[in-house]
């Protein structure tokens, strides 16, 4: 850029400006409170956005007042009461063991949920820096750490989490260690397509003049790409992660209804759904429930970060 | 053309180096070892026969060494035996494939049945309730578990109005009517998800053309407007439509675990879900390794039709 282009941006904006209706100051306020002001009038944008939203909160909302709203003991079963139509003592009726459906939705939920966002972050924190450095340093250490990523991407569909959940099984790990491993394999075979999508970020990025400047003023690699780059290029990686929450659900409750998930008694969506299948023919609901909770959580998640996803990137929004 | 191809091929290397060490690092991170198994099985522990076990299947050699003599085997399309069937695990292979294949190539017919027309007609009428409607449907249809609707066919074309069969198999070969019966409601609930993705992908390249100046000129020299869509427009968004489609079906091979088992389809999920069960890791490693091959070489000829059909793609 020269002195020419900073003058031509400064004639258009005085021609973009009517004379005479002077631009509103925005209203002085912190730095946290400008950002969650300026998310606010983004999101009013998309009304995909907003409907994720109210979803997404009702279920935050439900996970954090599980204990609660939770009305009987989620593992307590009442052999009279098996197979209980809905009714006003269990909202949604019991399963073939006499528990109360809405409370093992609501506690099964709060773990699902929790599993998922640490899984994704997990996936977020290892993939992007694995990205950006491979990015910015280019060459062979990105040839390198791409061809890794390539063949992390070759396991199809579910085998890559079924050979996790199986080591997992076989080291006779139980309680909170199983699902550090569930965590563990989501998060890393999330890894290569943040890694993916953070290199492609970069190499766009690190053509531009403010890397160049960084560079000449004396800044170290790292900081380069950690700070300055970095948060040039959140926005993609937000909606994917948002997007993937949703996914990683639908994973979560797939293993869970092989079986492979956690161990019966806990409460869990998908396992509920796998033993509801016995009962099909007398007592369908309780097959019902648990799926549309499923389907309920991982259509915020897509809600939200489609809306997102048109708020952040304007050029396909415009359509 | 060429030299991206060889390109490509050598791309390959280091990614099949990662997926074998992955598959082989699994099974040595299982504990203990083939020997633990045997003796076991025997009712013995003798140090001498251990000994003399451990040399036998090579497991006092250095790690190295044992994954070079494995790859070898395996180049040459041995397996090892299935622990649980004593059978050879490329016989237990060439039964599952077929059948997976057979189920996903439907499933991925169902969906492009579903999505091309209903993309096309979403972005011709962009922005109307016809639009909206799709939309929501397709996003429903990826939010939707594939597992939980494939159980609320069952629940409606089987048990209430008894159409169709709960689950099962027939080979096409063997009786094709039936076996079609059986993989309607399986090739159905893979469509319905695929198809969500896909009408998503079609609607927004059909989008992209309809922008570009080709469609005008079209337009300015008094086609019709059925035959500047279908014809011109439509012909050239199916590119990605068909790319992805590709991906889809390689990826759906290893993703139809929880189908086959809903609708005991004797596929090569299942197959290698109920070694993992049944702790029959030789078939669990057999069935990973070629199943990753395949995507992986399912990914290259894509891309390279991709490239065939869209020569302005930079063969970068």
């Amino acid at each position: 850029m020269t002195d020419l282009d900073i003058g031509k941006g400064t004639v258009g904006g005085a021609i973009g400006i009517p004379a005479g209706r002077a631009v509103p100051r925005p209203p002085r306020m912190g730095r946290m409170r400008a950002l969650i002001a300026n998310a606010w009038y983004e999101l009013r944008k998309s009304k995909t956005a907003l409907a994720g939203l109210v979803m997404l909160a009702l279920l935050f909302g439900a996970c954090i007042a599980t204990p609660v709203i939770a009305t009987h003991d989620p593992i307590k079963q009442s052999y009279r009461e098996r197979l209980a139509p809905p009714s006003e003592k269990h909202y949604l009726g019991t399963d073939r063991l006499g528990r109360d459906i809405y409370s093992r939705l609501l506690w099964g939920g709060r773990r699902l949920v929790t599993i998922a966002v640490l899984a994704v972050t997990f996936g977020l924190a290892i993939g992007i820096p694995y990205g950006v450095l491979s990015g910015y340093f280019g060459g062979k250490t990105d040839a390198v750490a791409m061809r890794f990523v390539d063949g992390l991407l070759a396991f199809p569909g579910l085998l890559l989490y079924l050979l996790v959940v199986t080591l997992a099984r076989e080291w006779k790990l139980e309680g909170i260690y199983n699902d550090l491993i569930l965590i563990f394999a989501l998060g890393f075979a999330f890894m290569p397509e943040v890694a993916r999508l953070a290199r492609g970020s970069v190499l766009a990025e690190k053509q531009k003049e403010y890397v160049e400047a960084s560079r000449a003023i004396g800044d170290g690699h790292f900081s380069i790409a950690l700070k300055q780059i970095l948060p040039n290029i959140v926005s993609p990686l937000i909606v994917n992660a948002t997007v993937r929450l949703g996914y990683v659900i639908l994973i979560i409750a797939a293993l869970s209804f092989l079986g492979l998930g956690t161990p019966p008694p806990t409460p869990d969506w998908g396992s509920d759904l796998s033993a509801a299948r016995d009962f099909m023919e007398t007592a369908p609901l309780i097959a019902v429930f648990p799926g549309l909770a499923i389907c309920y959580t991982v259509l915020a998640f897509n809600l939200f970060g489609d809306g997102l996803r048109d708020i952040l990137d304007p050029r396909i929004a415009e359509r | 053309m060429l030299a991206y191809i060889i390109r490509r091929i050598a791309h390959l290397v280091p990614v099949l180096f990662v997926l074998t060490v992955s598959v082989f690092v699994f099974v040595e991170m299982l504990p203990g070892n083939i020997v633990d198994t045997l003796i076991g099985t025997e009712g013995n522990d003798d140090p001498e026969i251990r000994k003399a076990l451990e040399q036998e299947y090579g497991l006092d050699q250095p790690v190295h060494i044992r994954y070079a003599k494995w790859l070898g085997r395996v180049v040459q399309g041995d397996f090892g035996i299935s622990l649980v069937t004593r059978r050879p695990v490329t016989l237990e292979l060439m039964t599952g494939i077929p059948a997976t294949v057979y189920l996903a190539a439907v499933g991925i017919g169902v969906s492009m049945l579903i999505a091309v027309p209903l993309g096309t007609i979403a972005a011709v009428r962009r922005n109307t309730p016809v639009d909206y409607t799709a939309q929501v449907t397709s996003l429903a249809g990826i939010s939707i578990p594939e597992f939980w609707f494939a159980i609320l066919c069952v629940l409606l074309f089987s048990l209430y109005l008894g159409w169709l069969p709960s689950s099962g198999y027939v080979s096409p070969f063997v009786d094709l009517k039936a076996s079609l019966t059986y993989l309607i409601l399986p090739a159905v609930a893979i469509g319905f998800r695929q198809a969500a993705f896909t009408t998503r992908l079609t609607r927004s390249s059909m989008l992209d053309e309809m922008n570009k100046e080709y469609v005008d000129t079209a337009r300015s020299l008094g086609f019709r407007e059925r035959k500047v869509i279908f014809k011109y427009t439509l012909r050239n968004a199916m590119i990605p439509t068909l790319t992805i489609s590709g991906l889809q079906l390689a990826n759906l091979l290893g993703g139809t675990v929880v189908l086959e088992t809903i609708f005991a389809w004797p596929g090569i999920g299942r197959a290698i879900y109920e070694a993992i069960l049944q702790r029959d890791y030789p078939l669990v490693q057999a069935g990973v390794l070629v199943l990753g091959v395949i995507v992986v070489v399912t990914n290259l000829l894509v891309d390279l039709a991709y490239r065939l059909l869209n020569p302005r793609v930079a063969l970068a």
